[in-house]
């Protein structure tokens, strides 16, 4: 069985591209194969001009990834977290040191550095995640499913978050099932059963099918697949 | 089970909880298959090893005996009573005989290659025969034995009390022995804590070795790892470095117990015993790297210590010595990092041998130790499947 088939995606430098679908659809085995942890058995990819997954290891440190699992070690601090990403970014301890209280600010996890992350709520995990993914200073970071389990506060919030790293020239492709957000997106790639069944600007994807969402849009697209099969 | 009827026994609630606990070790196929496998597989092992029994112990015979010929009246009797009890050792099975000097027979019990070195004086046969006659005379056998492993040496002793027996006449002789290793009768706890101490770092080291590294698995992180620049190679060297930091703290434990409370002996080098523990853990350190790529959880890397444990706990030569096993399943034992770590500990503790004497057992468990890095780089998962 495929789970992604016949996908082409070429995204931007500095764009926030959303790949919505369901649960299943192949969204986290799309990411998996463009960070380079798992391998496409036909097709190629590159990411930031690069082979992948040949030549993964150059790729490697000039990407960030926010996996869907929180991925962070429960049994260590927010800050033994961070520095580890940090060291296996080859990061020096001064320049760690200044970026790791920064981000900490931002994503409002200060006074929570000492904390073990067992201790942490969902919500905080989260952003433990996209901390430990940004903390080297990526040119391209992948979030799958970053808005899981975050209530609508710190999602308004994150959202806020991602649109400002991508005025600084971050490229983000994040995932999510929750069409409604993904329309804040710059691009969005809507993906069923492995395929993408349609790419665009929210608003036009909303025009080119005559729908007033995101969400509209995809359960259209679904309709008629269901009349096809 | 107070408050009224609701809180009252359940057998379906507790048949629900034992059903769902079979329902999900049926679907773990390699637990299943180890709880019908392990039990098997053990009792095999230890049925074999200890129901082998005592035979081929290698020993050098000196035989100097040049015989006598007594006139007795009108007739003459020729006696060759150290020919005699050669012959017999040589049908004894329990030991495996070699004729040669006792100067070299001694160095072969030094070095571990013989277990006793027996020799028979030139006069045996006239002082055993004068002794008969009523003559204040002692007819006497030498024998250096090794006093490091019991009961090869009762096997020896056995061995050589038949003989005598089979060899008519001869009786009354004294024995004059020599222990090879230091003329102390070591005791019980002495001769077992060597293997002991290999026993408690093979399995403890495996154990947490491979719980500490499964973690990574369970914990979803390995994924998140494989986007980073950080390499397979550098990943176990890493889990490498500090586990074995971890033995080291867990030979100390075992040396300041062993040595320091039960006051177990030493002959050799402290520092070169210390060493050699921690080489062995670090091979089984590395031994753990290996296995820890076929184990997907934490259940499955508990099974794998065991697995490993008990059989070189069997056939190492901890519960019987090696040369006691059947010979279909010794050479089973040399490929036993276990066995050579015995060698180790008890050529330092009991034997006092230095790096020179002991310095081919070394390189094998150094081989070996490669040889798990090795394969566990060449079977390490770089992505995910």
């Amino acid at each position: 069985m495929k789970a992604v088939d016949g996908l082409t995606l070429r995204i931007k430098k500095g764009e926030i591209y959303a790949l919505i679908g369901a649960n299943g659809s192949g969204k986290s085995t799309t990411v998996n194969m463009l960070t380079g942890a798992l391998a496409p058995t036909s097709g190629s990819i590159t990411v930031l001009g690069i082979e992948m997954p040949k030549q993964r290891h150059q790729v490697a440190a000039r990407i960030g990834v926010a996996p869907q699992e929180y991925s962070v070690y429960s049994d260590l601090t927010l800050e033994q977290n961070a520095r580890f990403f940090a060291r296996l970014y080859g990061m020096d301890s001064r320049r760690f040191e200044a970026r790791f209280h920064e981000m900490t600010e931002i994503l409002r996890l200060e006074g929570k550095e000492r904390t073990l992350v067992s201790n942490f709520s969902g919500g905080m995990k989260r952003r433990a995640s996209i901390l430990c993914s940004l903390i080297h200073e990526p040119e391209v970071v992948f979030f799958d499913e970053a808005t899981v389990g975050v209530d609508p506060v710190l999602r308004a919030f994150l959202w806020g978050y991602f649109r400002s790293l991508s005025k600084g020239g971050l490229t983000i492709l994040l995932t999510s099932h929750v069409m409604d957000e993904a329309g804040k997106a710059d691009r969005i790639g809507l993906l069923r059963a492995g395929k993408l069944v349609d790419e665009g600007e929210p608003d036009n994807l909303m025009a080119r099918h005559n729908a007033r969402s995101i969400e509209e849009v995809f359960l259209k697209l679904s309709e008629k697949e269901f009349s096809n099969e | 089970m107070s408050k009224g009827n609701r809180n009252r026994f359940s057998s379906r609630r507790t048949a629900a909880v034992a059903g769902r606990v079979l329902t999900q070790i049926r679907r773990d196929k390699r637990t299943l298959g180890m709880m019908m496998l392990m039990p098997a597989l053990i009792m095999l092992i230890f049925g074999f090893a200890l129901g082998g029994q005592v035979s081929n112990i290698p020993i050098l015979v000196d035989n100097q005996d040049s015989g006598y010929t007594a006139n007795l009246g009108p007739s003459s009797i020729s006696l060759h009573l150290g020919s005699q009890l050669t012959e017999s050792l040589q049908n004894d099975s329990t030991v495996s005989v070699t004729i040669g000097t006792f100067s070299s027979g001694v160095s072969g019990v030094d070095s571990g290659t013989y277990s006793a070195a027996i020799f028979i004086p030139s006069n045996f046969s006239q002082t055993m025969l004068q002794k008969s006659r009523g003559m204040n005379t002692t007819p006497s056998i030498e024998l250096y034995i090794d006093g490091t492993k019991p009961a090869l040496d009762a096997g020896v002793m056995g061995a050589l009390q038949g003989s005598v027996q089979n060899a008519s006449g001869v009786k009354g002789f004294s024995l004059i022995q020599h222990y090879a290793f230091g003329g102390v009768k070591f005791s019980g706890l002495d001769v077992s804590l060597p293997s002991v101490i290999a026993f408690v770092l093979t399995f403890l080291v495996l154990l947490i070795s491979l719980l500490t590294i499964t973690r990574e698995t369970t914990s979803g992180t390995l994924p998140r790892l494989y986007t980073t620049p950080l390499t397979a190679f550098e990943r176990l060297l890493g889990y490498t470095i500090a586990l074995l930091l971890l033995s080291i703290l867990m030979v100390a434990v075992i040396l300041v117990i062993g040595v320091g409370l039960f006051g177990a002996v030493v002959r050799g080098n402290l520092a070169l015993l210390f060493s050699s523990a921690v080489l062995y853990a670090l091979t089984n350190v590395l031994l753990a790297v290996f296995l820890s790529n076929f184990a997907k959880n934490e259940l499955q890397a508990v099974q794998l210590a065991p697995l490993i444990a008990f059989p070189s706990m069997a056939l190492s030569g901890m519960l019987v010595p090696v040369t006691t096993l059947p010979t279909w399943i010794q050479p089973l034992s040399k490929i036993i990092p276990m066995y050579y770590a015995n060698q180790l500990f008890e050529g330092i503790m009991l034997k006092g041998y230095d790096v020179g004497t002991l310095s081919f057992t070394f390189l094998i468990v150094i081989c070996m130790a490669i040889l798990f890095f090795v394969l566990a780089l060449s079977t390490v998962k770089d992505r995910m499947d």
